[in-house]
């Protein structure tokens, strides 16, 4: 039986590649056509007569993704980004720092790890914490009907956007203090990466590795 | 008749075909092309091609919205509800298409017996 996701996925974009890609319609689309080709299947025909029989009801894969993207709007487009990625990224985005400054003003102390002369201060209740976040994001991403990429992302929003914080203030900081673009600490700016977002990253990975396969296919239902 | 004017029939016909039978229930798509086919003896026959880009403009226009759940058979689907609004075009497109047929019959004599 043919991949029915991949095969509308790949015809619709070729056809197309301006229509707003959709997992959402994919697997729609894919599981109309799985419905045709399991009925064409249940009337006696060949696996092969069942394919050609689906593959009929789009006769045109230019003119189907053309519609598509008349009756879906940029605007729409924008929506469901946002419904599934932004959103959801945004939610763990704050929600896992909150739990960091809750544990904080809960004055609950981290333990400090010396190499050498740096100290590397890990919450560890608050990394224990992380993968309930991470799965948390995958999973709102996931009801979204949002792609792997997007689920991971959404999972690992928190780490990311210390990432994203420190690139930001990194060049300002080396725009702004000479002092650093020659005597710039590695060693401690390497600790700090892997103490806010590797360690984080990892932790919220753990989370969200449940979340991060594609949902079952229909066919597997059969088994 | 220009092509124009017939993709139009054609279009305001599935619109109502469609909003009449998700009046009754939600359906999903495959659902909805298999009980227009099969009510309508085969004189109406949807197609992924022709049924989806109507659905996705109904929906942007917010008559019908999706909402993914399982069927009876377990698997994932997209099931389509009216929306108060898609409800409020019911009555009017009825009657639109009453006028039609009424006009079309004094015309040129084409109402069932």
């Amino acid at each position: 039986m043919p991949d029915w996701k991949k095969l509308v996925r790949e015809r619709i974009v070729s056809a197309s590649p301006t229509v707003p890609s959709k997992e959402e319609m994919f697997s729609e689309l894919a599981a109309h056509l799985e419905e045709t080709y399991e009925d064409a299947l249940s009337q006696g025909m060949t696996e092969e007569a069942a394919t050609e029989f689906a593959l009929q009801e789009v006769p045109d894969w230019h003119v189907l993704a053309e519609k598509i993207r008349i009756a879906r709007s940029e605007e729409d487009f924008m929506n469901e980004r946002t419904r599934s990625l932004w959103l959801p990224a945004l939610a763990n985005v704050i929600a896992a720092p909150a739990l960091l400054m809750i544990l904080q003003k809960l004055a609950i102390q981290p333990r400090v790890l010396w190499i050498g002369d740096m100290a590397m201060v890990l919450y560890l209740p608050w990394l224990i914490a992380l993968p309930i976040f991470g799965a948390f994001g995958a999973l709102l991403a996931k009801r979204s009907h949002a792609r792997f990429v997007n689920r991971l992302f959404v999972g690992l929003s928190p780490a990311l956007a210390v990432l994203g914080a420190f690139g930001f203030v990194l060049p300002v900081a080396l725009i702004t203090d000479r002092h650093l673009l020659t005597n710039f600490p590695f060693a401690y700016f390497a600790l700090t990466i892997v103490n806010w977002v590797l360690l984080p990253a990892f932790a919220l990975l753990i989370g969200a590795l449940p979340f991060l396969r594609e949902p079952v296919s229909p066919a597997s239902h059969q088994a | 008749m220009t092509k124009r004017i017939r993709s139009k029939i054609a279009r305001g016909s599935g619109e109502l075909a469609i909003l009449s039978l998700l009046a009754e229930h939600p359906l999903y798509g495959f659902e909805i092309a298999r009980q227009i086919g099969e009510r309508t003896g085969g004189a109406l026959k949807f197609t992924l091609a022709s049924l989806y880009p109507l659905l996705y403009g109904m929906e942007k226009r917010g008559w019908v919205e999706g909402r993914w759940q399982a069927n009876q058979a377990g698997r994932d689907r997209r099931y389509y509800r009216l929306t108060p609004s898609g409800r409020h075009q019911l009555a009017p497109l009825r009657k639109e298409w009453r006028t039609f047929f009424h006009a079309l019959d004094a015309l040129a004599g084409v109402s069932h017996a």
